[in-house]
């Protein structure tokens, strides 16, 4: 049968309705992007030592240069040991810690759309009207993916203006973002991340009792960007342009079996019966 | 003509049979009444004709359209309510209103407008149409669900205990409205409910069920004769007299007469109706004078505990 977009659109309005006046969902998205696009700009920029402090740190940033991938050594060789570090944490060690903001946000909002409905005990009156299983799913999938990645994007142009602006001097009037990984992140890998924290959670929404549970169970999802985090900062790691493509395609696949496997597990009947 | 046609209706969750072989049918316009205990599979009965549920066997057509082909067309011409109010309780009451309207097809805004108002000012919610659910009370929330469930107009209505939470005048007000559908629109409604009273009142068919089984079908009447081997006529007479009981116990279905001060007690096998004209005849003739005459039927609470005791007496 045709998927009818009106019916999903419907029940993406309805959710967000729903979504925007439960603080418990909207405390964190708007939170912890803040953080990660004001606050930890200002502080690695002006708090003493917090990235470069000469004469105390230069020891490990050689190390640290030492390390990172010859790609980013050619675009650092021309700066000076401040604006090297400042260029190295904030384009690129903080790179993975936006995939954290459309994984934390889609998280939130799908748990609660899904798992929270179902908490609620509002999920029956919902399967009795005439709206397809499909146009359910994508009415469902939009409101969490929409707003996750509205918040990303947002984020990504709020961080870009802070870190331009307080960097505009220090590299000598030159703006150093956006670059192609940022927007590779930005525009490839953070829907895939997004997609797949959905994907998740449409399959483990039968089997969840609520929305905190459809959350710790999501948060395994994490680690692989802990991971990447902590793999940029001992430089074991590096998310350059060819790594974020290789990533890009391969969640892209994933999202895809994640995404079959949660419909496959999207039962009307599985959904209804536990909640009894 | 048949609206609800149900044939050998069976679901199981894995070793457990919540509806066991159920077949039934619900005329237009008929208001049936499912009762049976806690645990004996009404609810489950109603999520399969509300396609909620996929039948472990057996069929069901609702207006025709099979439950296992058509089950959005199915889902179109059918209003339910919930077991729970299932209300978005972030959301206003008109908003609720308007997600379902529109849910059901209802598009066109003037009629989605015309026709919400009119259902909160039938239920008095519409003062407090802006308010969210979360703030309603049990009662102005089971009203809410009922409205959700009328919006569309549907010809078949599923109501799971519709008056439960509900006060005494809002349950007559219920009632009233379940009659009214029923006579007026010809809407077919299936009434699951604890209230024996409530199915007394409205159900011109009643099916008991036990742990998915049914153990009764018929109206109030025919299952009060199931449960009474006799048929109990109470006359009032200003003087009764011992020759009474002579002339009465010689009528032809006449099985068993006591005299009390003011009141003859008759019990008989024969149907009431029939009788009764003869007997009244009779004590007039015989220069009684009669005061009232009143068939005592069991109540369907009576039937109710009779048979759903009594079955389970035998297992």
């Amino acid at each position: 049968m045709e998927i009818r977009l009106e019916k999903a659109f419907l029940i993406f309005r309805k959710d967000w309705k729903e979504i925007s006046r439960n603080w418990q969902v909207i405390l964190p998205i708007i939170a912890v992007p803040l953080v990660l696009t004001i606050v930890l700009p200002v502080i690695m920029i002006y708090l003493p030592g917090a990235v470069y402090n000469q004469g105390v740190y230069t020891g490990d940033v050689t190390e640290f240069i030492k390390n990172i991938p010859s790609e980013v050594r050619m675009q650092i060789s021309m700066m000076d040991s401040r604006q090297a570090m400042i260029y190295i944490v904030l384009v690129y060690l903080f790179a993975p810690f936006f995939l954290i903001i459309p994984l934390m946000a889609s998280s939130v909002i799908a748990s609660d759309s899904f798992a929270g409905e179902k908490e609620r005990k509002t999920i029956e009156a919902l399967l009795a009207t005439p709206i397809s299983d499909d146009e359910l799913l994508l009415g469902k999938i939009l409101v969490s993916f929409i707003p996750s990645m509205t918040v990303t994007i947002l984020s990504f142009t709020v961080y870009t203006i802070v870190v331009d602006l307080l960097t505009y001097d220090i590299f000598n009037g030159k703006y150093i973002l956006p670059n192609t990984t940022w927007l590779l992140l930005i525009f490839g890998a953070a829907p895939a991340v997004a997609f797949a924290t959905i994907g998740l959670i449409v399959g483990i929404s039968a089997r969840v009792k609520g929305f905190r549970e459809a959350q710790e169970i999501s948060g395994v999802l994490i680690i692989p960007i802990v991971m990447l985090i902590a793999g940029q900062a001992t430089g074991a790691f590096f998310l350059g342009t060819n790594t974020l493509l290789i990533m890009v395609v391969v969640l892209v696949i994933l999202d895809i079996m994640i995404f079959y496997i949660g419909k496959m597990l999207f039962e009307r009947e599985k959904i209804l019966v536990r909640l009894d | 003509m048949s609206m609800i046609v149900a044939h050998g209706l069976t679901k199981r969750f894995g070793d457990l049979t919540a509806v066991d072989n159920l077949s039934f049918e619900i005329d237009e316009g008929e208001v049936f009444g499912l009762l049976g205990p806690n645990g004996a599979g009404k609810t489950t009965t109603i999520r399969l004709l509300a396609c909620l549920l996929i039948p472990t066997k057996g069929e069901a057509e609702i207006a025709g359209y099979s439950i296992w082909r058509d089950q959005l067309k199915i889902r179109e011409i059918t209003g339910i309510l919930t077991e729970n109010p299932c209300l978005y309780e972030r959301l206003t009451a008109y908003e609720n209103m308007e997600f379902f309207a529109e849910a059901y097809n209802i598009t066109d805004p003037r009629e989605k407008s015309i026709r919400i108002r009119e259902l909160l000012e039938f239920f008095g919610l519409w003062d407090r149409r802006h308010d969210k659910v979360g703030k309603f009370s049990k009662g102005m929330k089971q009203k809410l669900a009922i409205a959700r469930a009328l919006v569309h107009r549907p010809p078949i209505l599923y109501l799971d205990e519709p008056t439960s939470d509900l006060d005494p005048e809002s349950s007559k007000a219920i009632r009233d409205l379940i009659r009214k559908l029923s006579e007026r629109e010809q809407c077919t409604i299936l009434l699951s409910t604890h209230r024996l009273e409530d199915a007394e009142k409205l159900c011109s068919k009643v099916m008991i069920i036990k742990e998915g089984r049914r153990i009764a079908l018929g109206s109030p009447s025919q299952l009060s004769m199931m449960v009474n081997e006799y048929n109990v006529l109470e006359i009032r007479l200003r003087h009764p007299h011992k020759k009474i009981r002579s002339i009465l116990e010689d009528i032809s279905g006449v099985d068993r007469v006591e005299i009390g001060e003011t009141v003859i007690r008759i019990e008989m096998k024969k149907d009431v109706e029939e009788v009764t004209p003869i007997i009244v005849r009779h004590i007039v003739e015989a220069g009684g004078e009669v005061l009232s005459v009143t068939p005592i039927r069991p109540s369907l609470e009576d039937v109710y505990l009779k048979l759903v005791k009594g079955d389970g007496d035998k297992a």
